[in-house]
């Protein structure tokens, strides 16, 4: 494929920058909380930068008209994905949602996310209202909600919860009147009242209840996020020092190298390490919702908001949910937690966003 | 630059994505500072929790201190030992790990319910000991299976050990757990559940000193509870060493001599009051009560009527009988109420206040001074001294010599005895004091009650001619030894114990009653006793019936007659005559003494 000179100048290297240090810190915080561990998981993380950064060039290399065009396929694809997987069913870590691709494990949810803001883009581009109609509104929903209900009966709450905040970000884009969002609500309503005494697994509901009460089950998930406050506030202002964090270095803190490493950030580097983590991170997202004004159309716009929201939403359930703000739902940090599948998903929808920014200038 | 109609106008969604970004940006902040909140202004509040997270305190019980005869033979001493701990607050199901355990360690799930019970008062993280005394080979399947059960807790302890068991049990004492209530009392660096306290003798009246400082070991630990490093040590420090008066060969013979008969035997330095022997007889071994759960021997021994943990040399109750005369004959003597040439004569009988008294000769002793009237034990000369006498006059005569109160032994549970007088009968019996009475007392029958530490203490205060000491078991530190008594003027005149003191030698010397107690130069003094103790009644009803009438046997003496080095007390319970049963143990108890010192 021909690399247009223009499109390599308009590229965002800044934003790419941004993701790289931010990945790299990861990394460095993989490492210390996982070297007393077997199966070298610093190293692992460094390939799967290495994989995801390759993705990256790949999905921003075709232009995203096309990845747009053929958004409907992809989402066939990745519906029937998701069905198999459910019915291959190989539990890991109480989620069946894994498909093994050689040594590394791959989640097909992941993937969702990415079809579901192709195809979500591609609808939503096609109204060019102020606000969208109950029968559009209805539409997104039912495309949407097909993958969505696949990935909430993995089970996998924390996948379903980010979906579920990039189809949100989508109709918060395209405007919704107050008769849908009310219609909307109360849908909402039934299906959280019927999920909870239905759908619900017993430690999903634990879960929920734990965060209102986190002493009430000291040895369960209250557990987790007893000892991930502990690690955080014992870091104090400057922290404890590289590798030298008694929660993570001695196994108190669950989790540490995927859904809690900036647990283990906060630990060894204290107040100041978190502040830098999140202006970096910070500095990321402005670069990545700036891109929304250098759309150069609707599709273009929405994909870049919901890649970016994908990536923020996750971001800030994690950091609230690390100190005890938010359920321990299984949502990692972008970027810094360990896994390659989340890895490759934030890389793809980053790449998602770089692609629409580089094309900002209409190919007459 | 490209024209306007090739852009479709995006304003109003990208405006929403701004608004959008804002609202996170918000939100980015308020979870910073709650971040703030908890890493910075709720810090100590979390490191103290980490630390706790990541660190145990294992305590290292402190040994108690080593007791020693007066040689330095070792009387009670520590040997390595294992205890098993259960840690309520990490059993999960007890339905499950409870019989599990009781197969684990061969105890019955009853018993290891019931420690439990006996502890649910106190914090639940506590361990509760649940089995103790295991040796390290029995250690060894308990560890192999640390990880299915992770309520136990196995720690090494130091246990005390009698290596002469059952000699001088009474004296030493025995050690048993540490009561909750005791526990609760002392919060913080007390004691803590399991611990042993003395509960009699030595063990329990220097419970504080021989009690070490347990240490502690700060452990840095994992998520598994797994031993990683240690931070900090803080060694245990032993409690005092303790030497004791007692001589372990002398207290051996004494218990061997006592044999199956109830009974006390005391020797002691009558110049330093250091006990030499303390001996009680039924005897037991401490070493079968150290253990925190109640052995069977336990309950056999509480039940005993013999009562065999009992101290009979401080805490037996006994009337002196004749080894009161030399008493009588102090005060007598002292008053002027006879003189050392006062002559009684002694037809075998006597009657005062209209009562025919017999002397224990029904012959009769003829003609008897002083001397000869404690050699032979005449009842009828100390008749007729205590009606001249009268209660109140003996009473302060038995007190100055130290009856009717404690002789300060430090020991726990010393009785105070009972010396009567007319005061005590009306203020205890509301009924005035008979003279007839007075009779019974004047030959150590009647309500008078002492104790054998009593007598020896009185013995020595005859042998040294009047100067009063302490008797004491510590001999080292001596900073413990009870406070010598102020030196008060001695109760009587020099010349006047020499009188009494003429009359207990020649009981062994010259053919008295004491002369079984006689050893090859020796030179020893001393007075026999044999106590009636049952009614006068009962006595000639037993006797019209043939049936022999055993008395408490008595003998309490000292050698040599001057320079006076040792005294010996000897009881033994419905041993019979005096001269004839305690007498020779005495005699023994001399010889043994007399070997000890040329070597």
């Amino acid at each position: 494929m021909m690399i247009d000179r223009q499109l390599f100048r308009e590229f965002d290297w800044l934003l790419l920058g941004l993701v790289l240090l931010l990945s790299l810190t990861g990394a460095f915080f993989i490492y210390s909380s996982s070297h007393f561990l077997p199966g070298n998981y610093c190293l692992r993380q460094i390939i799967w930068i290495g994989i995801s950064l390759i993705a990256l060039f790949l999905v921003a290399a075709v232009d995203y008209k096309f990845l747009v065009a053929f958004s409907i396929y992809f989402y066939g694809l990745i519906v029937a994905l998701l069905a198999v997987s459910l019915l291959l069913v190989r539990l890991i870590a109480g989620t069946k949602s894994w498909i093994r691709l050689g040594i590394m494990q791959f989640q097909p949810s992941e993937l969702a996310k990415i079809v579901t803001i192709l195809v979500l883009a591609r609808l939503f581009a096609e109204y060019k209202g102020r606000f969208l109609s109950l029968r559009a509104a209805g539409l997104a929903l039912l495309l949407a909600g097909i993958p969505l209900v696949l990935v909430i009966v993995q089970p996998d709450l924390g996948t379903a919860l980010t979906m579920s905040i990039v189809v949100a970000a989508a109709f918060i884009m395209a405007g919704l009147k107050r008769k849908t969002i009310i219609l909307f609500l109360a849908l909402a309503l039934v299906i959280g009242v019927g999920g909870w005494n239905f759908g619900l697994k017993d430690y999903q509901k634990k879960r929920l209840t734990t965060l209102v009460n986190p002493g009430r089950d000291v040895r369960g998930s209250g557990y987790q996020i007893m000892q991930s406050k502990i690690a955080i506030g014992s870091g104090g202002l400057a922290g404890k020092g590289f590798m030298k964090g008694s929660q993570s270095q001695l196994r108190f803190l669950p989790a540490r190298h995927t859904d809690f490493i900036f647990s283990v950030i906060g630990e060894e580097f204290g107040f100041l390490g978190v502040t830098a983590v999140l202006l970096v991170y910070g500095l990321m997202l402005a670069r990545m919702f700036w891109s929304v004004t250098k759309a150069r159309d609707r599709a273009g716009a929405y994909i870049v908001f919901m890649a970016s929201m994908l990536i923020a939403g996750q971001a800030l359930i994690n950091i609230l949910m690390i100190i005890g703000l938010f359920p321990v739902t299984g949502v990692p940090l972008p970027f810094l937690s360990y896994g390659g599948s989340s890895l490759l998903s934030n890389y793809v929808a980053c790449g998602l966003i770089l692609n629409v920014r580089m094309r900002r200038f209409a190919n007459v | 630059m490209p024209g306007d109609k090739i852009y479709e106008d995006l304003s109003v969604v990208v405006r929403r994505a701004q608004n959008v970004f804002r609202v996170i940006a918000v939100l980015a902040c308020l979870v910073l500072s709650y971040y703030w909140k908890v890493q910075v202004l709720d810090h100590k509040k979390y490191w103290d929790l980490a630390e706790a997270n990541r660190t145990r305190t294992r305590i290292l019980s402190a040994p108690r201190g080593i007791i020693r005869d007066r040689e330095g033979e070792i009387l009670a001493d520590n040997q390595a030992s294992f205890k098993v701990s259960l840690i309520r607050d990490n059993v999960k199901n007890a339905a499950v790990s409870y019989p599990a355990i009781s197969r684990l360690l061969g105890i019955s799930e009853e018993e290891l319910r019931s420690r439990i019970e006996r502890y649910k008062k106190l914090p639940s993280f506590e361990p509760v000991i649940i089995k103790d005394g295991l040796a390290p080979e029995e250690i060894a399947p308990i560890e192999g299976r640390r990880l299915e059960f992770p309520e136990l807790e196995v720690e090494a302890e130091p246990k005390r050990y009698y290596p002469l068991k059952t000699t001088a049990a009474h004296v030493l004492g025995y050690l048993q757990e540490r009561s909750p209530e005791e526990l609760r009392d002392n919060p913080g660096r007390g004691p803590r559940i399991g611990d042993m306290g003395g509960r009699s003798g030595i063990e329990k009246q220097y419970d504080e000193e021989l009690t070490g400082r347990d240490g502690a070991v700060i452990e840095i630990v994992d998520s598994l509870g797994r031993k990683r490093s240690e931070q900090a040590t803080e060694e245990p420090s032993q409690g005092q060493d303790l030497r004791l008066t007692i001589d372990a060969r002398l207290q051996a013979k004494a218990e061997e001599l006592l044999g199956d008969r109830e009974g006390a035997i005391i020797v002691l330095e009558p110049a330093t009051g250091d006990v030499l022997t303390l001996a009680s007889s039924p005897k037991f071994d401490p070493n079968k009560f150290i253990t925190r759960f109640t052995p069977e021997e336990w309950i056999s021994f509480i039940n005993d009527p013999a009562s065999p943990l009992e101290n009979r040399a401080v805490r037996g109750l006994y009337s002196p009988g004749s080894i009161f005369k030399p008493v009588m004959a102090l005060v007598g003597l002292d008053l002027g109420f006879v003189t050392p040439q006062t002559t009684v004569y002694c037809s075998g009988s006597l009657m005062i206040y209209g009562t025919s008294r017999a002397c224990w000769f029904a012959p009769g002793h003829g003609s008897m001074n002083l001397a000869d009237a404690i050699k032979n034990s005449c009842n009828i000369y100390f008749y007729s001294l205590g009606r001249q006498l009268g209660i109140d006059t003996i009473a302060a005569g038995a007190e100055k010599m130290g009856l009717g109160r404690k002789t300060g032994l430090d020991i726990p549970g010393e009785k105070e005895g009972l010396v009567p007088s007319s005061e005590w009968k009306m203020k205890a019996l509301k009924t005035p004091w008979f003279p007839g009475e007075t009779i019974s007392v004047a030959i150590g029958q009647g309500q008078l009650q002492v104790t054998p530490v009593q007598i020896a203490a009185l013995t020595a205060m005859i042998a040294t001619r009047g100067v009063r000491v302490v008797p004491h078991l510590v001999l080292e530190p001596a900073a413990l030894r009870p406070e010598a008594p102020a030196p008060a003027a001695p109760p009587f005149k020099p010349e006047t114990f020499e009188s009494v003191i003429e009359g207990m030698w020649r009981s062994v010397n010259a053919g008295g009653t004491g002369q079984g107690a006689f050893v090859e130069g020796l030179d020893a003094c001393g007075k026999t006793g044999s106590t009636q103790v049952v009614s006068r009644e009962r006595a000639e009803m037993l006797a019209r019936a043939g049936k022999p009438i055993k008395t408490h046997s008595w003998f309490t003496g000292f050698a040599p007659r001057y320079n006076p080095r040792v005294v010996v007390t000897v009881l033994i319970e419905f041993g019979g005559g005096g001269g004839a049963i305690a007498g020779p143990v005495a005699g023994e108890i001399f010889k043994l003494w007399k070997d000890i010192q040329k070597k």
